[in-house]
């Protein structure tokens, strides 16, 4: 997903007079094309922050696309105050490219972990918040950033994760329905998606079928779209590499707390608290109930209701 | 009109604003008065907007003076400053780029404006256009880490648009800087990140001037103005409380009278 968005980016827009982009330091090699080609295009702001995001939003106030990459928490954590100000408030058209969401470092440890990071991202106002299930996603998500007139935060796993989507081309702002299904809705987005259709798989092979929604834009979130897709169905079950108290899931309980729904909401996501256990990826979704077959035992649960 | 007479006019305006909105940070707004009527009216160039040099008050909350320098050149309206504060008013504590023009970029909280000014600079060198930025920073404002990140950052980018102003009136929220931390030397401490200093006393209008116009010399510029916390009126000058006090009806009618008795050169 990642060098899908990043090769889009370079690939469609760079020549564009005032496409830029920023790195704190991170993706090494990744960039390298873009600098040869562009030299004037890309700048490595170093291990500093709160001037790259400053400085990113000065840029933007000149009139250039600024593209500030780094892992997941220093590109909105520690410059949380930047992101707000800076390029929130003064509604500047920076995207924020985080890499590393939920616990994709595992087992990097806790201080690179991104599990509260859509909490931290939907305090504020303006921000568009997209967290691509696959590369086809995060070729929208590209697309759709470069042409925002907002600031934007595009929410990445690593990389090596399949194409999850049969279609090229669709609107990224809209929740969409993967596959059709009755009974029980996942829905779900980021990089959970590959545990989301392995477990699709098991299911089939047992003759249920769940509806598969993924909702690559989480602010704002279309809901009344997604309330469509899901008019027929008894259960949602969001799934999430995420607090399970403040994601998808948390935004989904607002929302239905200010409408009537026919479904019951259920949340998988990571349990609030800081993790010590030293895990894989894998290791670490199946500690926290996330694996392909925890979300196979859940629906197989609710399926029978 | 002479800079002194419009710096003297600024502090009344300013005076006038903090009365009537009975609202803190009038030491800080006086402070930089002479910065902001010299560069205003002799170095800033605004006669074609669009192109415009950019000015931002990065010590954000000292918002009033910067409203009193738009007013004064004609760029805001007096029904703007005289809502300052107010309930329903135009202008709030605390810089919004979105309130009226001439507000370049949202600034209050500490050690933001400064670095939006290093990306603006930048950019505009970057599309080759002729638009220089001036920056005033607090010195209890350069004790935020991004100062520093910033400082570091920007000295080899070969920034010949950019000077930073620092109004070194040596007095913030709870005292001295240097009470406070190993604040000095400060011109060291910008030296060493890469920077060319000036030292002026920042109430000299012709020494502030020079300044502001010393050429290029392959390093970004900044002068550490010397200044007095609110300059202008004897009893608030040098003294923490103005830092918070509201200027009463009797504070401003003794304000005024100085001002008005003040012998301008």
């Amino acid at each position: 997903m990642r060098n899908t968005f990043i090769e889009t980016l370079i690939k469609t827009h760079s020549s564009h007079k005032d496409f830029f982009m920023l790195s704190g330091d991170a993706g090494l090699g990744l960039f390298e094309g873009l600098q040869k080609q562009y030299p004037n295009k890309f700048k490595n702001m170093g291990i500093a922050e709160q001037n790259a995001i400053g400085f990113a939003a000065g840029m933007g106030l000149v009139g250039f696309k600024v593209y500030v990459y780094n892992i997941i928490p220093f590109v909105l954590y520690r410059c949380y105050e930047q992101v707000r100000n800076d390029i929130c408030y003064q509604n500047i058209p920076v995207v924020l490219i985080g890499v590393g969401s939920g616990v994709t470092y595992a087992p990097a440890g806790m201080t690179h972990y991104s599990v509260e990071d859509l909490a931290l991202a939907r305090t504020l106002p303006n921000l568009k918040i997209i967290s691509p299930i696959d590369p086809i996603e995060a070729r929208l998500a590209a697309e759709y950033s470069f042409t925002s007139d907002s600031p934007t935060y595009i929410r990445l796993a690593k990389r090596g994760e399949p194409n999850i989507h049969e279609r090229e081309k669709f609107d990224i702002t809209k929740p969409q329905l993967i596959k059709d299904g009755k009974e029980v809705a996942i829905v779900f987005h980021g990089s959970i998606a590959d545990d989301v259709m392995k477990a699709a798989e098991i299911l089939k092979s047992k003759n249920i079928h769940p509806k598969l929604i993924s909702i690559p834009m989480l602010q704002p979130l279309d809901f009344g779209s997604l309330c469509k897709m899901t008019d027929d169905v008894k259960h949602v079950v969001v799934v999430e590499e995420h607090f399970e108290n403040s994601g998808l899931g948390n935004i989904l309980m607002q929302a239905c707390m200010a409408t009537t729904v026919a479904w019951k909401l259920h949340v998988m996501g990571i349990p609030y608290g800081f993790i010590h256990a030293v895990h894989s990826i894998t290791g670490l979704r199946k500690r926290f109930g996330l694996s392909a077959e925890h979300i196979v035992d859940n629906v197989m649960r609710l399926e029978k209701k | 009109m002479k800079t002194m007479d419009q710096a003297n006019e600024l502090r009344k305006i300013i005076i006038e604003m903090a009365n009537k909105s009975q609202s803190a940070h009038v030491g800080s707004a006086l402070s930089c008065v002479d910065i902001l009527a010299v560069l205003y009216h002799k170095i800033l160039r605004l006669s074609n907007w669009d192109e415009r040099d950019i000015f931002i008050l990065s010590k954000g909350q000292a918002a009033m003076a910067l409203y009193a320098a738009l007013y004064q050149k004609g760029i805001i309206e007096k029904k703007h400053i005289d809502s300052y504060y107010l309930d329903g008013g135009f202008l709030p504590g605390h810089l919004d780029r979105f309130s009226v023009p001439g507000v370049e970029v949202s600034a209050g909280s500490l050690g933001h404006g400064f670095n939006i000014g290093l990306g603006m600079a930048y950019a505009y060198k970057q599309k080759k256009i002729d638009r220089h930025v001036y920056i005033v920073l607090g010195d209890g404002e350069s004790q935020e880490g991004s100062i520093w990140e910033g400082a570091m950052f920007s000295a080899d980018l070969g920034l010949d648009n950019l000077t930073v102003i620092m109004d070194y009136n040596n007095l913030q929220g709870y005292g001295r800087a240097k009470e406070i931390c190993h604040f000095e030397p400060v011109r060291d401490k910008w030296e060493a990140f890469g920077w060319s200093v000036i030292e002026v006393d920042g109430h000299d209008h012709a020494q502030l001037e020079i300044a502001l116009r010393a050429e290029y010399s392959g390093k970004p510029k900044i002068i550490i103005a010397k200044t007095v916390k609110g300059k202008g009126v004897s009893f608030m000058e040098d003294q923490l409380v103005w830092h918070y006090y509201m200027v009463t009806d009797e504070i401003k009618e003794k304000a005024f009278l100085e001002l008005s008795e003040t012998v301008l050169s």
